[in-house]
């Protein structure tokens, strides 16, 4: 049985303790809000917090998550309490398809978390982790500014 | 593998086809007939218990809910948001307070001026701004004129607005007299507001689907769930059509959560209590093929017998104009050059996914798709049941670019559930997503243009050769939207007969369209040979438009440099018939500052029409120890009337981004009949580090909407090709463009 706290709440699991977290958290726990793209940590779709930071949760087996805290999309914000990235990421309306955009929000908070005052560099090497094939990545990179600009994540 | 036209080797048998392939099929794959142009529709299939539900496509209840059931599949592209704003506009109804529900299928959402229910061809907007704004007033009417009954107030005096019915200083929601309104007859052909009057159309707002799409609340194909349902696994075949000869299950069938293994018409099935379980015992099967014709195909041998198809074949005359190739001998000057795009795969963030349920007679099936009709057709097939038993749910689509207007994932995933008997979802791998595609077509391309003395372009001629899109979407998705009373076997027979008659007798419009009709030139000679190794081909966003544009677009800025000619005036020069495209090319380069750039950066301009929108790119790059950086891409674009601004503004980065990502990275290459790339270690996409500035530019118009969802991509290619010429002096024919020259 593996025990970890996801969004705040302890949950317990017995699935095989190779099944890699992001299978756990959307079959499992039924949050679907973390997406699967590559299942090689090669595109950022189901990018989560492990203790705060970004991690690619598709290839993340639940074993090593035992104890720590885990943080999806869901618990980031909701439409009523949104987290600051997301309310930027409306007003710029920056979704096209929004399959990977709950990946890259995890990334980007990560992002501002570890590093308040990002360069344009900064924000490109914390993101290039996450694909789009939208082309939505001048406005991720204006949400993240304009976040910052207004006060940022704090 | 089959090289064509004249010379078509196995496929020529089947030449006695043509006539039943005609009679079934002759209105469906061009689709004419003219559907559900009106607002009254087919009753809707959904339940609706009250309110005005008149046009299937529009509720208003009597709690004063607005439901807007979506005829087209949002993909990203914007529909979502476009179609509702016509909605908003008409109903003179805030578009937040609009609830948009993805529709099931029914003829009543075909798309206007089609029999089938598709989204492609960047046509959402277009097709839909009458016709749905037309409902909305009309339904708009019906509300005023119950209003009038119901308050016994002459309907002159009430103003709709904001989603209530004002008599003077009072007001009242629609949702008051929904009901009145449903027992009265529905008013037609209420007059259309006039552009000047517009309050919704062509003013931004944040994306109506935002909210969901940030908070992880959008629900995908891939995040439908309920209890019992199973996931699956599927093992094909390395090389697309194989069958199974023997298959040994013991090892797969030991991992704890395996429910069954199951075979199915291409492949082997595994099906577990959880994702991750099918998956790693999908792995442990042992499989013996039968490989097919397929097998024998590797991109090097292809790449060999296009060339000798361009040179020995003549192929079929697609287009002329003037003296056509006889022209040439009278030039000044006469250029050559020969061009190469590879296949493509479509890459869409969320893999191909589909989830099904047979149970009491009836299959469901819950799935993101671009032709939610075919979807259905296919499911009817693979259940072992008519249409009607069966039921689409449709989804938001993680991607779709083309990808999900075939059904073959569908296909599986019933035919998963129906030899396992339960609830199944299956949901491809990446790798799976990458080798299994229907890939954007590989081609080859030579042009030939002659000069005057003056310097213009008084010939010009183009030789394509490669495989037909519309062959190998025909077989795929023939027998799903052919009449139900057309036996399968024979509508699947027909469609087979598509490969033929694209080679032999008809032209295929997206094997040659774009390389021609931008400019205005005397004597011109396009002609086609189909050389088709078979690998599954589809429609990629922008299709022909895709390659050609940036064959024809390279070959121009060619051309100007053989007549020492600045690209741009080249251009202007030479395209005076059509003003959008000045226009566009006028504003790029303005706002680009043309042939203004700083020290040390270097612009290329390209421009292309395509689904009736025209768009011009400048990129702008610099050397970085002799590798290319992309710093910026300016876009202008004239799509007529821009409904949501803000919108055609991102589908023209998306266009240009996915366009970059192609140009530079994308490549799929074939070894034994097996695709070689697998994921995106190999098969790249550009990143963040990557992307550069783009600045659009949406000229002002009054004319109804065009196209923006493929549009922005075709002139990209080109542009960065002849911005790499203008900075290093070379130029560059084959795609993808990193393997001749680095990016950073």
């Amino acid at each position: 049985m593996i025990t970890f706290s996801l969004n705040g709440l302890t949950v317990q699991t017995d699935v095989p303790s190779d099944t890699p977290l992001l299978w756990v958290v959307r079959d499992v726990f039924k949050l679907k809000g973390s997406k699967f793209g590559c299942g090689a940590g090669l595109c950022g779709a189901c990018t989560m917090h492990v203790d705060g930071a970004a991690v690619r949760t598709c290839i993340l087996p639940v074993a090593d998550v035992a104890g720590h805290d885990v943080t999806t999309i869901e618990g980031l914000g909701s439409k009523d309490d949104p987290h600051p990235l997301q309310r930027a990421w409306v007003d710029h309306s920056v979704p096209q398809c929004g399959y990977c955009q709950s990946g890259q929000l995890m990334s980007a908070a990560a992002l501002l978390e570890k590093n308040p005052l990002p360069s344009d560099a900064d924000i490109a090497d914390g993101m290039r982790g996450n694909i789009c094939r939208c082309g939505t990545y001048g406005r991720i990179r204006q949400a993240i500014r304009s976040t910052v600009e207004n006060g940022g994540v704090k | 593998m089959t090289v064509a036209a004249k010379s078509s080797r196995y496929r020529i048998s089947r030449r006695q086809a043509l006539k039943l392939f005609a009679v079934t099929s002759g209105g469906l794959i061009v689709a004419a007939p003219l559907s559900a142009c009106s607002v009254t529709a087919a009753p809707h299939p959904l339940s609706k218990a009250s309110g005005v539900t008149e046009s299937a496509l529009l509720q208003i209840t009597p709690s004063n809910e607005v439901n807007f059931y979506l005829p087209r599949a949002e993909m990203g592209q914007g529909v979502f948001m476009g179609l509702t704003t016509l909605i908003a506009e008409e109903l003179e109804v805030g578009p937040d307070s609009i609830a948009v529900h993805h529709a099931s299928v029914h003829d009543a959402y075909n798309k206007p001026g089609s029999s089938l229910q598709y989204t492609g061809g960047s046509t959402s907007l277009s097709a839909h701004f009458i016709q749905l704004r037309q409902v909305a007033a009309d339904m708009r009417e019906a509300i005023r004129q119950a209003a009038a009954g119901d308050l016994d107030v002459p309907v002159e005096s009430l103003v709709m607005q904001d989603g209530q019915v004002r008599d003077g200083d009072k007001a009242y929601p629609y949702g008051r007299f929904a009901d009145t309104a449903s027992r009265r007859a529905m008013p037609e052909n209420t007059a259309l507001k006039s552009a000047s009057d517009f309050t919704v159309i062509g003013h931004d707002r944040p994306r109506l689907d935002a909210w969901d799409k940030v908070t992880g609340q959008a629900g995908f194909g891939l995040d439908v769930d309920f209890p019992g349902l199973y996931r699956a696994a599927l093992v094909r075949c390395p090389a697309t059509g194989g069958k199974v000869k023997t298959v040994n299950m013991d090892k797969a069938a030991a991992v704890q959560g395996v429910f069954k293994i199951v075979p199915i018409f291409n492949g082997v099935a595994v099906v577990a209590e959880q994702q991750w379980q099918a998956k790693q015992a999908a792995q442990l099967l042992e499989i013996e093929w039968d490989m097919p014709d397929l097998a024998k195909l590797s991109s090097p041998e292809l790449r060999r017998t296009m060339e000798r198809a361009m040179a020995d074949d003549d192929g079929q005359n697609a287009h002329s104009a003037g003296d056509g190739a006889d022209a040439l001998r009278r030039a000044d000057k006469v250029l050559e050059a020969t061009y190469w795009a590879p296949y493509l795969a479509h890459a869409t963030m969320e893999p191909m996914n589909c989830t099904a349920r047979i149970h009491d007679g009836r299959c469901e099936i819950w799935v993101g798709s671009q032709m939610p009709d075919g979807a259905l057709g296919m499911a009817a097939h693979h259940s072992g049941l008519s249409r009607d038993k069966v039921t689409v749910h449709s989804t938001y689509l993680g991607g779709g670019f083309g990808r999900r207007l075939s059904s073959d994932f569908v296909a599986e995933a019933v035919a998963i559930a129906r030899a396992s008997g339960v609830a199944v979802q299956l949901v491809w791998s990446r790798e799976e997503d990458i080798q299994y595609d229907r890939y954007r077509p590989v081609s080859l391309v030579r042009m030939r243009a002659g000069l005057d003395r003056d310097g213009r372009i008084d010939s010009w001629t183009a030789k394509r050769v490669g495989p037909n899109v519309a062959a190998h979407f025909a077989d795929d998705n023939l027998e799903t939207i052919a009449p139900e009373f057309v036996p399968w076997s024979w509508s699947e027979w027909a469609s087979k007969r598509s490969y033929w008659l694209f080679e032999s007798l008809i032209i295929n419009p997206a094997s040659v369209h774009g390389l021609f009709g931008d400019y205005d030139i005397a004597n011109q000679d396009v002609r086609h040979v189909t050389v088709d190794p078979g690998l599954p081909i589809g429609y990629w966003r922008s299709v022909g438009h895709s390659f050609n544009a940036f064959f024809a677009e390279s070959f121009i800025d060619e051309l100007a440099d053989a007549a020492k000619q600045d690209p741009l005036a080249f251009r202007l020069a030479h395209n005076g018939h059509d003003l959008r495209m000045q226009r566009v090319l006028r504003t790029a380069a303005q706002e680009a500052g043309w042939d203004k750039a700083r020290p040390g950066r270097f612009q290329g301009i390209a421009a292309h029409n395509s689904f009736e929108t025209a768009v011009a790119h400048v990129v702008e790059l610099s050397l970085v120890d002799g590798a290319v950086k992309v710093n910026k891409v300016t876009c202008a674009v004239d799509c007529g009337t821009a409904v949501n601004p803000d919108i055609v503004r991102a589908q023209m980065e998306s266009g240009i981004i996915y366009g970059m990502t192609a140009a530079l990275f994308g490549e799929i290459t074939v070894d034994q009949g097996a695709v070689v790339q697998s994921n995106f270690h190999d098969y790249e996409m550009i990143r963040m580090d990557q992307a550069p500035e783009i600045a659009v530019t949406i000229m002002p118009s009054t004319a109804p909407p065009t196209g923006v969802g493929e549009p922005g991509l075709p002139p990209l290619a080109p542009a960065l090709g002849n911005a790499i010429f203008a900075a290093t002096g070379k130029r560059i024919r084959e795609l993808p463009l990193a393997k001749q020259i680095e990016f950073v």
